[in-house]
């Protein structure tokens, strides 16, 4: 995913808002649609969105964007549909993609989708065996705001064998063996590194003395 | 019995099975409790009960795991029973004396052993749970094939003439510490990271900087190098707190 590296737009994401006929309490029928606002303190010009599907179908997103008039001048905000009932599950009734993470960029949207103020975005679930849905871990990167990719680290790109220096001393040592010696040292202390616990006695001393305030009267 | 004695000939996979239970159940005789005649007292009983533990945690190699870990808490049941009390469990003393006992069959040199020891073993009247139990045994283990493993290395580097140059096993020594640091990668890019700078080509420009200047110079002896290596080693051990 080309997300990792950077942060994502800080945003206020609203707690879902499930939309049904009658009393939620006493109709049977589940929600089919569920609604969530998402917005942004400062206007942002959308790269891409990233979350992870639970259970929902299909997603309309719709933001409110101030367009820029010729003159450099902001119009007025007005809300556009950039996307529309965007399959989630291709089958809603079965598992299928039904906790996938989601990556939409702006390519994807029907529309520009710069200065974004608000968003909000529609989830729809058809099928009645799922008890409930939604769409956890939102996040939301910007545009420009991707750091570009660091050179590559020195041991990707170190001499291939064939550039091996030539001029080794004689009396250098199996470089081969020592190798296989080295690595199994190295393997050896990562395995024990790898199955520490998390237990622990619970001294309560540092170096020997207590830390007063730990000591009670009771 | 027989099939508990098959259960460990099946985990621990000996190259020598029938010796493999001869020696199983020599130990059961030898340890059972009615054939500790002078066993009556309690240091007796202490002694007996350390080194059946031993026995069991020797019984398999740390890297058939589960055979390992079964073994460890046979080792920790029989440590923790006996004793005055219903259940005593393990404190840090036997603890601590176990270790140590592991430690000296492997003729691990004192030098090496103590600051181990003193990063995992608990203090005499602490309960130990058997987290750590398992933890600083396993430590032991390694530690004891990880030495093996720097024994045979020496053994490369000295080129069969009994010293080797100190500034290559300071190179070689200098480039595993480098690949132990923790780099700020995640693991699997961190093990192509670490493949790389142990391969033989970064290894042998590593020694061949080392030996640039092409004067004799002093030596580093056999048990400097395994203090060395050792202590890299035990930085990385967590220690017990």
């Amino acid at each position: 995913m080309g997300t990792m590296g950077h942060e994502p737009v800080p945003c206020t994401i609203k707690s879902a808002v499930t939309l049904q006929v009658g009393d939620v309490r006493r109709e049977l029928g589940r929600p089919g649609v569920v609604v969530i606002d998402v917005a942004f303190p400062q206007p942002i010009d959308l790269q891409e969105m990233v979350f992870k599907n639970y259970y929902a179908a299909f997603l309309t997103m719709r933001v409110q964007r101030r367009r820029s008039l010729n003159r450099g001048t902001e119009g007025p905000l007005q809300w556009v549909t950039c996307l529309q009932d965007y399959c989630l599950m291709p089958n809603p009734h079965t598992e299928d993609c039904s906790q996938d993470y989601v990556c939409l960029s702006r390519d994807q949207m029907f529309c520009d989708v710069d200065h974004v103020a608000t968003m909000r975005l529609i989830l729809r679930q058809p099928s009645p065996v799922w008890f409930n849905f939604s769409i956890e871990e939102l996040r939301f990167y910007a545009q420009g705001q991707k750091i570009p990719q660091k050179g590559f680290p020195s041991w990707l790109s170190h001499p291939s064998p064939q550039e091996q220096p030539a001029n080794l001393h004689e009396e250098l040592p199996n470089p081969d063996k020592v190798s296989s010696e080295v690595q199994k040292m190295w393997v050896l202390t990562e395995m024990l590194q790898a199955s520490q616990t998390a237990a622990r006695i619970g001294r309560f001393d540092v170096d020997g003395c207590y830390d007063i305030n730990l000591l009670s009267y009771t | 019995m027989v099939r508990e004695a098959l259960l460990k000939v099946l985990e621990a996979r000996p190259d020598e099975p029938v010796a493999f239970l001869a020696g199983y159940f020599e130990k059961l005789v030898l340890s059972s409790p009615e054939a500790g005649d002078g066993g009556g007292d309690h240091h007796g009983q202490h002694q007996q009960r350390l080194v059946r533990a031993l026995w069991y945690v020797h019984l398999a190699h740390h890297s058939h795991r589960t055979a390992f870990n079964n073994n460890i808490s046979m080792a920790y049941e029989c440590l923790s029973a006996g004793g005055r009390r219903k259940k005593p469990g393990v404190n840090g003393k036997i603890y601590s004396e176990l270790l140590k006992r592991i430690c000296r069959d492997g003729e691990v040199p004192e030098e090496i052993i103590s600051p181990l020891l003193r990063k995992i073993t608990c203090r005499d009247h602490e309960a130990v749970p058997f987290d750590i139990f398992r933890y600083g045994v396993l430590t032991c283990f390694v530690l004891l094939e990880f030495l093996a493993k720097a024994d045979t290395l020496y053994d490369v580097l000295d080129d069969s003439s009994g010293v080797a140059d100190k500034r290559v096993c300071l190179a070689v020594l200098g480039t595993l510490e480098e690949a132990l640091q923790a780099s700020n990668f995640s693991v699997p890019v961190r093990y192509l990271e670490v493949g790389s700078k142990l391969g033989p080509d970064c290894l042998a420009l590593a020694m061949d900087r080392a030996l640039v200047d092409r004067k004799v110079s002093a030596s580093m002896n056999r048990g400097e190098f395994l203090r060395r290596a050792t202590a890299l080693f035990i930085t990385k051990v967590k220690p017990v707190d």
